[in-house]
């Protein structure tokens, strides 16, 4: 079968770069990686990319086709050949680029050290294995697999706005640590990723659960550090404070309060009086002083109440079970 | 499309995005699908309730499902990309597990509120009307064609990923707003960014950040010769209209982009006056794009 690709050049020694396209024969079965190594093979062998293990565990060939991020050991060709379709493969994104289709990791390497991601002992460790059930591996499952290829990274719209967030392969992994049963920083983690380029950078566009090739969805990820966060009452960021006004409004009115979000979220907003007067003349801000009240506001006060019980004694079902077997394994 | 919908404009619709919810109403009328109010619905909690506490996100959620359900009606209407990923991941996850449906239920039944059977479906208004009997619906009643405008899509995030908990169209390509706003006579433009994110989930804990994803659309649709955006998010309007001053003088930039919610498009396009769709509530002027658009019509 008959392939045809676009591939994004950058040879950094010339500073040449541009689009080149290459047909190859390929079998039918052909991944994109396999496409790449023909033409690395037979076309040009100065052709740059990363591979390894070519079946979707060591993480080594993200890259970009039409501008989403791939496995390219990942990617079958030959549907988009039939659809007539000459794909444009490029490097991943939020990364420099090396060569052709190499990036440099070592940014993503800095966050994922940043975040700790080893387990935290204390003085009494176990005195043979920890015991783990299947229930507390089973809550950080999704995050193990994690193969640290950087496709949510190279997609983050957050990251492209705030090169510096920790962003969703690093926090993942936190979060992975966060629910480890077995980890002894769980404060001192949490007053971590709730930094200033932690969990609250999140813009919530969904691209990383989108991309990740293993299901690890790292926006799920995050959010797990950020209830975790809200649950020990840690409101010094805006972005719990702004959650925390919804949380409140609920109970307060059904709806969102809408005037409450800006001066609790950020008071120094608040004194924002030009953008304040344009909302108003528009008639976007509604009247602090009679808000609007969904009807049968009991159920929901009574629902709001109920959880907050459910939720207290969850977590503190969650607590005794480790401590409970940590005694057995230490003892 | 359905004859009838459990009709869920969400918090900004009913109140500082009240435009949004006027309009939905006057091209529903026109499209011939009935709206059931839902007394005493509530806020679906937004991505807040829904990162910070989960379990009281899901119970908000069955609520208003289970509340749909009582008024017999077996799809609930969205016109916000934020309530339909929460009522439709909320739907998907209490179907797929009878234990926790039946444990949140029995929380609901506990506060008096109605308990949800799963008889639901949560879709958004821009899928009813961009295939089969709700797009040849909409061609019928888009009587006053947009001829000349160029119209920039903007989809926003949450009614493309995660796709597999939306699913309508590919989230990398998708063509409904396209599809509609050739509907409506106008020509569609294309640019980059058109699937990405507007920023506003984030705008006031971090506004640099949020400032710097906004700016990227915005200047790629002016460059794409846009006339005006539209988007079927009343978050990612509010994003585009009224912090567009701002993403502007950060950008250096000037935009001067009117912004449409998706039912304003519509309503336009049905020959609903400029004041039958309130578009003087907007922020950002919309009067280049609507002077063009209601000279035509006369």
């Amino acid at each position: 079968m008959q392939f045809t690709l676009k591939i994004e050049r950058w040879n950094p020694e010339t500073e040449q770069g541009g689009l080149q396209e290459f047909t190859v024969d390929a079998p039918e079965t052909a991944t994109l990686l396999d496409v790449l190594d023909i033409v690395k093979d037979e076309v040009d062998g100065s052709l740059t990319y990363r591979k390894s293990c070519r079946m979707a565990v060591c993480g080594s060939c993200g890259m970009r086709m039409d501008g989403a991020a791939v496995l390219a050991c990942k990617t079958p060709m030959a549907p988009i050949a039939r659809e007539g379709r000459v794909p444009v493969i490029s490097p991943m994104g939020n990364l420099p680029v090396v060569k052709d289709l190499v990036v440099d990791m070592e940014p993503f390497w800095d966050k994922f050290r940043a975040v700790k991601p080893w387990l935290e002992e204390d003085d009494h460790p176990p005195v043979k294995e920890w015991r783990v059930q299947q229930e507390e591996l089973d809550r950080i499952m999704k995050e193990a697999l994690c193969i640290q290829c950087g496709c949510c990274v190279s997609e983050c719209n957050s990251m492209e706005a705030d090169p510096e967030f920790l962003g969703p392969a690093a926090l993942a992994k936190g979060a992975k640590f966060v629910g480890d049963v077995r980890d002894r920083d769980r404060k001192g983690r949490l007053e971590l990723y709730n930094g200033p380029h932690g969990v609250w950078d999140c813009t919530r566009c969904y691209f990383c659960n989108e991309r990740c090739p293993k299901g690890v969805d790292p926006r799920d990820a995050i959010a797990k550090i950020g209830a975790e966060i809200y649950s020990e009452g840690m409101l010094s960021d805006k972005g719990a404070r702004h959650a925390q006004v919804f949380d409140v409004s609920t109970r307060a009115t059904g709806y969102l309060l809408e005037t409450a979000l800006v001066p609790y979220t950020d008071p120094l907003k608040a004194m924002d009086v030009k953008f304040a007067m344009q909302m108003a003349r528009a008639g976007k801000v509604p009247n602090p002083l009679r808000p609007h009240r969904a009807k049968k506001l009991d159920e929901v006060r009574k629902l709001h109440k109920v959880l907050k019980t459910q939720e207290k004694d969850a977590r503190a079902q969650k607590r005794a079970g480790v401590s409970v077997d940590r005694e057995e394994a230490g003892s | 499309m359905k004859q009838s919908y459990a009709y869920y404009p969400g918090c900004l619709a009913s109140l500082s995005q009240k435009e949004l919810d006027v309009s939905t109403r006057a091209i529903a009328g026109k499209l011939g699908m009935e709206l059931v109010d839902i007394p005493g619905f509530t806020c679906c909690g937004a991505g807040d309730v829904h990162e910070a506490r989960p379990e009281y996100y899901l119970h908000l959620n069955a609520r208003i499902l289970g509340q749909a359900e009582q008024l017999e009606q077996d799809t609930l209407l969205t016109i916000c990309n934020v309530c339909t990923l929460n009522l439709r991941q909320a739907d998907i996850k209490l179907k797929a597990d009878p234990e926790l449906l039946e444990r949140v239920n029995a929380n609901l039944r506990d506060v008096g509120a109605a308990p949800y059977a799963g008889g639901v479906e949560v879709r958004h208004l821009l899928w009813e009307i961009a295939e089969g009997e709700g797009y040849e619906k909409l061609k019928q009643i888009a009587e006053k064609p947009l001829t000349g405008v160029k119209i920039a899509p903007f989809y926003g995030c949450q009614i493309l990923r995660p796709s597999k908990l939306l699913g309508f169209e590919d989230p990398d390509r998708p063509q409904s707003l396209e599809r509609i706003i050739e509907a409506c006579g106008a020509e569609a433009v294309d640019y980059p960014s058109k699937i990405k994110c507007c920023g506003f989930p984030i705008v006031l804990a971090r506004e640099d950040v949020a400032l710097g994803e906004l700016i990227q659309p915005l200047a790629e649709a002016r460059d794409a010769g846009a006339d005006a955006m539209v988007t079927p998010c009343p978050l990612c309007h509010l994003s585009l209209d009224a912090w567009q001053g701002k993403a502007a003088r950060e950008a250096d930039m000037d935009f001067g982009m009117p912004i449409f919610h998706l039912a304003q498009l519509v309503g336009a396009a049905a020959g609903l006056t400029y004041d039958e769709l309130l578009f003087k509530r907007h922020v950002t002027k919309t009067h280049p794009a609507t002077d063009k658009i209601y000279a035509q019509q006369g």
